[in-house]
């Protein structure tokens, strides 16, 4: 449990760090996934920079209309954050149910989306709240939505030297409920799968839905088969099972030792169903 | 408890916090990682990625001219060194040469090849990654029932069959048993293997003095004395020559109730380089290469009468070995044979074991050692049974127990069973949990489709182990006591406790005896340079047996105080009271002070007294001890995903007398925590190839504190007649009544469904199987 | 571990059964392929590099072709190892034209077993399947796409 030497360095500001990005070093965020592969020498990256140190990569606020978190606010942060909990309750909920209490106060939300695991959290829920992600090279910068983002196990449209700056969600009305419904694998705590809903009602029609799903295939995605099943729809049981059933539907689900391809597509579809009742149920 | 004293305050049967706790919380205990020596050198060993290979060849060159490092030791330099024992005699018993480092071969994946030595640790753990093994890679076997069957890989070639060993008992007439029974159940169950995952992994310092020819070894063990007398024999020692300290041990579950090949290893290296070294092992290695438990596949056979009786058990017990014996490891299958019959009442039995080799690191004793797979079986038998005969699973028991005029009773196993009330802890839990109630509710849960159940588990263990002719090393204990003059009280015990808080309870013991405080009392364990001999601490044995011993010496020292009180009053009636000898006509006291003052100032001494007082005691314990208990879970199953809810478990556990609740309490808390972790999540998974595939902790699922239900511990209490303590021993009893309970209350919840056994752990997806098929 | 699969290349099978046998072209499709020399009938050696999040690793291997049934199937097995495990692959490889009989496309299938062993076995578990499909979904796009 011996890491490799590295070089490590923390800079005060993000140009600072993006410069040394630029010139091949790995960024180091809460290392919850970073650091065991290096403990392990599966991972032995020569120089780290750390982007915990940079202060103006830490906050959660509200400005034109939309959430804006920085990359390196904790999940702990990020579920403890009053103005998330009032305003974006999806993202509370799905911070919430990440690993465990420490590596809540260790991981970040840029790590985290960054590393893109095929079973993190929150990427099902970015993907329901169809939210956008900054990405800031040495001289660019470009906003990427995380339908794009996600491309593979793994895989993100981050290019070498580039980092994830910052998360942006929207504010939803009164009229939008969400949820995000787990199933957890006891070891490590990832998602076997994981599925966020999120729906507007008017005049108790389904104006609007959005599901992501994580866990189940090489990247969380938006089931839009089951959105647009129960779009214009007051969904009865039998509609929201219905729908539930098609967030799996020509998926090349993954398969482990936790969980067989069939089990996980399973439990997406009762997740799914779960999900939708209860972001329903939240509508005020 | 028998005591001669009176006096304001006692301690026994008190709910008395830990009093090693607090170093332990706040991180400021001594485990074998903290300890610093000038000169230190590190280690890193490493090990083999195949479970099977011949080593071509082993290039060092690289490692050894890496910054920092002194040397690198591989299987060559290391041949003098004995191999590492197994402790247990059979008689066609076969024992691989386990060398400390590889020789020829690998035999799993973590088998040690070499072993570089530097001026600090990562240094060492670079120059490991320039060693060149060139193996060559061979066919390997990891399950155990495909290594028995023809044409498998042999683990040793020198054993093609993979057959390590056999054992066979027979008691009563299992035929006769057999041909009488109106009804026959059988069912294959399988006890998977589990990591016995100690929060603190092993650790050796070994420190050689060569002026002194003297070698210390810190080691993380719960056996200090036995790691001294083998290791010393392993390197050619005297073994007065050599010191064993075990600091502050994190956990062992009986993973450390061995004797390593590091153990040896380090001691070997410290010598030849005339410095301290340290290797500490990671959560990596303490995966591949510490023992696992369990390992078995269980044939069982049950025959009955139609009313429920038991009539005979027939059990072909298949152990996995892994690659090697440690130190017990053919032992533990024999101690399920001996627990066949469980609590009932039934002379015929006939038990198989066949060991069998795999390539897989070995296995050995793993909290309740042999209890947990034996009481499991015998559980889930006993269900099987009642549900072929459609009787309500307590009333079968109840109609099977050893009933309580019986005892002591001999079983047909052998042993001769204390003393024992089964039906009292089983009413007790039914009439907790609400059991007739339950039933009611199942019912009606079943007419809506829901699956609910109730499992029962009573069970019976082996404790206080043992009696010196059941064990392969002595199965005594030791006891020191002393009033240093000043008039506190030093304790050594030759018990190795590492969590079960016997410097607490034992000066529990001593304070009610002798009338003084707690913290007028030390208990000191874990040096074989300070304490004399013992055996160590595992089988639920510490209290038992060393706190027997304590008894005994404390009653030695009482009556030597006893003497120089009356000398010093010049009284002969005297009594022993609140820290001081009173005079019981005039009412003169002397403090335990004066009277230390004057034992070891000795002017002047009492007829056929010797200055000084101290007391020591090697007792001998005349059989085990045979605590029981019953455990009820009530298990609401989501049928939509395999998801277990436990809604309720009732415990109650009978381990004679209790000297201090709270820390039973957390012995059972902790025991069922890992019983339900055998039951529901763990497994060690070896492919095909022998890689061990649930390696981490991300595949390996321990539970963890919010996952762990809420358990309502109570007790009965039927005393042991075998020490004067009336105790039996609680460390296990935990583990190996939960996993029965568990098992039996899911598949009570599926069984109209069919279910009639699952094998652990219950996974949601092994679950969901299930239900499924039904849907 | 079981790998199975298939894969549609837009080439006719023959064309598709000679690149998947041209040494320079599987040198370009495989993912981190840093050499492939050719060390005897049928054999290459093969120098690889495996980036993968914050996994990475060098692999030495060889890559040998056997039971070669043109145009229909071969065998390729694959072993390579690093310093952080090793790795083992034996699969049959299947070429058959579409069921609907489309010209100039190939349905390759494939199935084997895939050993990993050493360090990244024990802890990639939850990573090994969904990385092995990456992989092997990247190999047959750059195929796909160099096939023309």
């Amino acid at each position: 449990m011996i890491a490799q030497k590295f070089e490590y360095t923390a800079p005060k500001s993000l140009d600072e760090a993006l410069h040394l990005l630029a010139s091949g070093a790995k960024p180091l965020a809460g290392g919850m996934s970073l650091i065991p592969m290096m403990k392990l020498r599966l991972a032995a990256p020569e120089h780290l920079v750390d982007l915990r140190t940079i202060k103006d990569l830490n906050y959660i606020r509200e400005a034109g209309g939309q959430l804006h978190i920085g990359a390196t606010a904790s999940h702990y942060e990020i579920e403890s954050s009053a103005l998330l909990r009032q305003k974006c309750p999806l993202l509370t909920e799905t911070a919430a149910a990440i690993g465990d209490v420490q590596v809540r106060n260790m991981g970040t939300i840029g790590g985290s989306v960054a590393h893109a695991d095929p079973a993190a959290d929150y990427p099902a829920a970015l993907q329901a709240l169809e939210a956008k992600f900054v990405l800031n090279g040495a001289k660019s910068e470009r906003t990427v939505s995380a339908a794009d983002f996600f491309v593979d196990a793994f895989t993100t449209t981050l290019e070498p030297g580039e980092i994830l700056r910052e998360v942006i969600v929207p504010i939803d009305d009164a009229r939008t409920g969400t949820s995000y419904q787990k199933m957890v694998q006891p070891a490590s705590g990832f998602a076997i799968v994981g599925v966020a809903v999120r729906v507007r009602q008017n005049a108790r029609k389904v104006s609007f839905a959005r599901i992501g799903v994580t866990g189940l295939s090489n990247h969380a995605y938006r089931a839009t088969a089951a959105e647009k099943a129960l779009e214009g729809k007051t969904p009865s049981a039998n509609d929201i099972q219905n729908a539930a059933a098609l967030v799996a539907q020509g998926v090349d689900a993954n398969s482990d030792l936790h969980a067989s391809a069939d089990y996980r597509k399973h439990l997406a579809a009762v997740h799914a169903a779960r999900a939708i009742k209860s972001a329903i149920s939240r509508i005020t | 408890m028998a005591t001669t004293t009176t006096k304001t305050e006692t301690f026994v049967g008190k709910r008395i916090r830990r009093r090693e706790d607090p170093r332990l919380i706040t991180g400021t205990a001594t485990y074998v990682e903290d300890i610093q020596m000038p000169g230190m050198h590190y280690a890193v060993i490493l090990r083999s990625p195949h479970a099977a290979a011949r080593i071509r060849s082993i290039d060092t060159k690289k490692a050894v001219s890496a910054p920092g490092v002194v040397c690198v030791f591989t299987g060559k330099d290391t041949k003098g060194v004995g191999a590492v024992p197994c402790g247990v005699a059979m008689p066609d018993l076969r024992v691989p040469q386990h060398t400390i480092l590889a020789t020829e071969r690998v035999y799993f994946v973590g088998h040690p090849v070499a072993v570089v030595v530097a001026r600090d640790r990562y240094l060492a753990r670079d120059a490991a990654d320039l060693i060149e093994v060139d193996y060559e890679v061979l066919p390997a076997v990891a399950d155990p029932e495909k290594a028995l069957a023809k044409g498998a890989p042999a683990v040793h070639p020198q054993w093609p069959d993979n057959v390590a060993f056999t054992y066979h008992q027979d008691g009563g007439n299992i035929d006769k048993a057999f041909a009488e029974a109106d009804v026959v159940v059988k069912q294959r169950i399988v006890s998977q293997r589990l990591v016995p995952m100690a929060m603190e992994t092993r650790g050796v310092v070994a420190e050689w003095r060569g002026a002194d020819r003297q070698l210390n070894l810190y080691t993380s063990t719960q056996i200090p004395h036995l790691v001294r007398t083998i290791v010393a024999a392993m390197l050619g020692l005297e073994e007065n020559r050599m010191r064993v300290i075990a600091p502050e041990v994190g956990g062992g579950f009986g993973s450390k109730l061995n004797v390593y090949a590091e153990e040896a290893l380090m001691g070997y290296v410290s010598m030849k380089i005339q410095k301290p070294v340290k290797w500490i092992e990671s959560r990596r290695e303490n995966f591949t290469c510490t023992i696992h438990g369990r390992g078995h596949v269980d044939y069982y056979e049950v025959a009955a009468k139609r009313d429920g009786t038991i009539l005979g058990i027939k059990l072909k017990l298949i152990q996995d070995v892994g690659a090697y014996h440690q130190l017990l490891t053919p032992l533990i299958p024999q101690l399920s044979v001996l627990m066949m019959p469980g609590l009932y009442n039934t002379q015929n039995i006939r038990g198989d074991i066949i060991g069998v080799f795999t390539n897989c690191v070995p296995t050995d004793a793993y909290r309740g050692a042999g209890r947990p797979e034996a009481t499991h079986g015998i559980e889930r038998m006993v269900d099987i049974l009642a549900a072929e005969l459609k009787m309500d699973p307590a009333e079968i028991r109840l109609k099977n127990f050893v009933t309580k005029d019986k005892f002591p009773y001999p079983t047909a196993t052998g042993l001769m069973y204390d003393s024992g009330d089964y039906a009292t802890p089983l009413k007790k839990a039914l009439d907790l949990v609400g059991y007739v109630k339950l039933r009611q509710e199942q019912a009606d849960l079943r007419k809506q489709g829901k699956y609910m159940g109730i499992g029962i588990s009573t069970y019976g263990e082996i404790c206080a182990i043992g009696p010196s002719p059941a064990t392969p090393a002595g199965g005594w204990e030791s006891a020191t006591v002393k009033i240093e003059p000043s008039g506190k009280v030093t304790i050594l015990t030759g018990a190795c406790p590492h969590g079960q808080g016997e410097e607490t309870t034992f000066a529990q013991i001593a304070a009610d005896e002798l009338g003084v405080g707690l913290d007028d009392i030390l208990v000191i364990r874990g040096d074989t340079a300070v304490v004399q001999y013992g055996i160590g601490t595992f089988g639920s044995r510490a209290t038992a047996v060393g706190g027997t011993a304590l008894y005994y010496a404390l009653q030695d020292l009482k009556a030597k105080i006893k003497k120089f009180g009356e000398m010093l009053l010049e009284s002969d009636d005297v009594s022993l009271m609140i820290g001081q000898v009173i005079d019981n006509k005039s009412g003169k006291a002397k403090t335990f002070q004066e009277i230390a003052g004057a034992a070891y100032r000795a002017l002047k001494l009492p007829p056929n007294t010797e200055p000084g007082l101290l007391a020591t005691r090697f007792w001998e314990p005349p059989n085990f001890t045979f605590p029981f208990g019953a455990h009820i879970v009530v298990t609401d199953i989501d049928d939509e995903t395999g998801q277990i809810k436990i809604r309720r478990y009732v415990a109650v556990d009978d381990c004679g007398n209790i000297l201090n609740p709270l820390i039973v309490d957390g012995q059972v808390h902790g025991g069922v925590a890992q019983g339900l972790g055998q039951a529901l999540w763990e497994q060690a998974v070896y492919d095909d190839n022998g890689q061990l595939v649930t390696g981490e902790l991300t595949d390996y699922a321990v539970p963890r504190a919010q996952m762990m239900p809420w358990i309502e511990s109570h007790h009965t209490c039927t005393p042991s007649p075998i020490n004067p303590l009336g105790v039996k021993g609680v460390g296990e009893a935990g583990t190996i009544g939960c996993s029965p309970a568990v098992v039996n209350s899911v598949v009570d919840a599926l069984s109209p469904l069919g279910v009639r056994h699952l094998d652990m752990p219950l996974t949601p997806e092994k679950i969901w199987k299930v239900v499924a098929k039904k849907n | 571990m079981k790998i199975s699969g298939s894969y549609n290349l837009p080439v006719a099978p023959e064309r598709a059964y000679q690149i998947l046998q041209d040494p320079a072209i599987l040198a370009q499709a495989m993912p981190g392929c840093e050499s492939l020399e050719q060390i005897g009938p049928d054999e290459y050696r093969m120098k690889m590099k495996v980036l993968l999040a914050a996994l990475s690793g060098q692999f030495e291997g060889k890559v040998r072709i056997a039971d070669q049934a043109p145009p229909t199937s071969f065998r390729l097995i694959v072993e390579g190892s690093g310093r952080i495990g090793f790795l083992k692959g034996d699969g049959l490889l299947k070429l058959s034209p579409p069921d609907a009989g489309a010209a100039g496309l190939t349905v390759v299938s494939y199935e084997g077993d895939a050993q990993v062993g050493g360090t990244m076995a024990a802890v990639g578990q939850r990573l090994i399947d969904g990385t092995a499909k990456m992989m092997i979904r990247k190999f047959f796009d750059k195929l796909a796409s160099l096939a023309g």
